[in-house]
């Protein structure tokens, strides 16, 4: 047993005073004016940014702990349930809007009303199964489930799914042909870098390479004479130009990339803790 | 009506003509039975290298963060991966930071267990879906049970014989990463800093990752479906990477032609027009 008796009815009077705290403070945040308002939530985002903050901050001691370590932890589970809760209202929200359209009839319901029933469907069966899996209730796995659960999940989201995913492949292909056009230096050297790794990272790249008779190892002596033709030819092999691409020309820009983005998202979660950040009205 | 020349006609092509081709070429390109022998890149080399050195009872986690978006890279890594863990009689744990991602995985990994003499419980467990990747991170570095509570099977996680004499991750060896998604920066950040790292992307994540691959923060990638048959060619067994090959370089190829057609075409056409 996770927990016992007691520890659950804790729990469940916990969530009831939670709950009661919330619904009691929406109508009292409601009274604020705006400005107040405004000021409570930059004060609670601020409290919590800082212990997040102070927690990764703060020095340790010998067991790897610091004050905040502790209440750290339990803040982390608190965290868990939030982020399901947001899982809980994406369904509601979903559920509502096409419930609305089949509803009141409006333009392709019918969509909305094929969502919903795979919807409940779905949920149905997946319920039943974890259920089932779990052993809770003393529910055990019959065959009916076992083949509804089959033929959802394996036989028709995965394949849906990957249907979806793969077409991408199809778009590309006709794009490519369309639009990957040399019309400029830059051009150039983009599209032949491409075919260049496109060749270079798959088997045949090595095929080709052995075909023409560019050597297939590189020996100590190569790698202490860089300049040997044995060397410039086993460096001009396709999966070693590929490489070379991927590691040295790649890497860096990447980097660049990175360390751009994170210096943005380090100055937007300030404005986020600080509440400078008004989002999009 | 003006006759259009070939030139023309071709640069016009209708899509759905393109769209068989390549159809044709995929699903022929996945009958073939031609193996060409890989060149297999150091990083999947040191992915090998790193599996390799475990010792029979080490612990690994396995993070399985992929839907069936991208099974056809995913599952052939996950696959191999899997395979070899448990040839090196390792034990090993899952966990999944996406709600589809636990079910594909945990019963892709029952059947590659079952076929493998591996006992759920015993010699793996699958710690099911969390949904915050850093506090789970985080968590699992200090206390597992206190974080993670059951697995997918409901059994407590101090109760799971796998986890013998394991606390949190800091007594696990490596964590494979295998996802398309962006969870490899917070494995980088988040995890006890002894915990080495392997990583198993799709190949549009892949050029990312080089970065880290150069800065030693992970030892080892194998990259998407072609990865997955290099590694296969290392472990010496017929995968779906194996399978797959062919058809990603002989659509590679077709690319390619099809780009340079185009290319040709667009030129003939501009000397007409000229002439």
């Amino acid at each position: 047993m996770l927990f016992d008796t007691t520890q659950l009815v804790v729990a469940l009077l916990w969530i009831a005073g939670a709950f009661a705290l919330a619904i009691a403070l929406i109508p009292l945040l409601g009274t604020l004016p705006p400005r107040g308002r405004f000021a409570l939530i930059s004060f609670v985002t601020f409290i919590a940014g800082l212990f997040f903050a102070a927690e990764f901050f703060l020095p340790v001691g010998e067991d790897n702990k610091n004050i905040l370590t502790d209440p750290f932890q339990k803040m982390q589970g608190s965290l868990q349930v939030i982020t399901a809760l947001s899982l809980g209202l994406g369904t509601y929200g979903l559920v509502r809007l096409h419930l609305r359209n089949a509803v009141q009839r409006r333009p392709q319901w019918g969509y909305s009303l094929v969502l919903l029933i795979a919807f409940v469907v779905m949920a149905f069966f997946s319920i039943w199964n974890t259920m089932a899996e779990k052993g809770l209730f003393g529910i055990e796995r019959t065959q009916l489930l076992e083949n509804a659960f089959t033929l959802l999940f394996d036989y028709t989201l995965i394949q849906l799914d990957a249907t979806m995913f793969s077409l991408i492949a199809f778009y590309i292909f006709s794009a490519a042909y369309r639009a990957f056009r040399i019309r400029s230096i830059e051009a150039s050297i983009l599209m032949f870098t491409a075919m260049l790794v496109m060749i270079g990272i798959v088997p045949l790249g090595k095929l080709i390479s052995d075909s023409i008779g560019l050597p297939a190892v590189q020996t100590a002596e190569m790698r202490t004479n860089p300049f040997m033709l044995e060397n410039i030819l086993y460096n001009l092999r396709l999966p070693q130009i590929a490489g070379w691409i991927q590691e040295t020309l790649n890497a860096p820009v990447q980097r660049a990339i990175e360390f751009g983005v994170g210096i943005g998202a380090l100055a937007m979660a300030i404005r986020l803790w600080l509440s400078l950040e008004r989002g999009i009205n | 009506m003006e006759a259009r020349s070939i030139w023309e006609r071709m640069m016009r092509i209708d899509r759905r003509i393109l769209y068989v081709i390549l159809a044709v070429n995929i699903i022929a390109a996945l009958m073939a039975r031609v193996a060409i022998e890989p060149d297999v890149p150091p990083p999947v080399k040191r992915f090998y290298d790193t599996v390799e050195a475990l010792q029979p009872g080490d612990m690994v986690m396995v993070s399985s963060t992929w839907s069936a978006g991208t099974l056809a890279e995913n599952q052939p890594q996950f696959e191999a991966v899997l395979k070899h863990l448990m040839r090196k009689r390792v034990r090993f744990t899952i966990i999944s930071f996406a709600p589809p991602a636990r079910d594909i995985s945990h019963r892709l990994a029952r059947r590659i267990a079952e076929e493998n003499g591996y006992v759920e419980g015993k010699d793996w467990a699958h710690f099911g879906y969390t949904p915050d990747i850093i506090i789970a991170i985080k968590g699992m570095s200090e206390d597992i049970a206190q974080t993670i509570r059951q697995d997918v099977r409901r059994t407590p996680i101090a109760e799971l014989e796998v986890m013998r004499g394991i606390k949190s991750l800091k007594d696990y060896k490596l964590v494979v990463d295998v996802t398309p998604s962006d969870t490899l920066g917070n494995w980088i950040s988040y995890r006890p800093p002894d915990l080495k790292i392997l990583y198993c992307p799709t190949s549009v994540m892949a050029a990312e990752a080089y970065t880290f691959l150069d800065s030693g923060q992970i030892l080892g990638m194998i990259t998407g479906a072609k990865g997955a048959y290099e590694y296969e060619r290392l472990l010496g067994i017929v995968g779906l990477g194996t399978r797959f090959i062919n058809a990603i370089q002989f659509s590679h190829v077709l690319i390619i032609f099809f780009i340079l057609l185009g290319n040709f075409g667009m030129l003939m056409q501009r000397r007409a027009s000229a002439s």
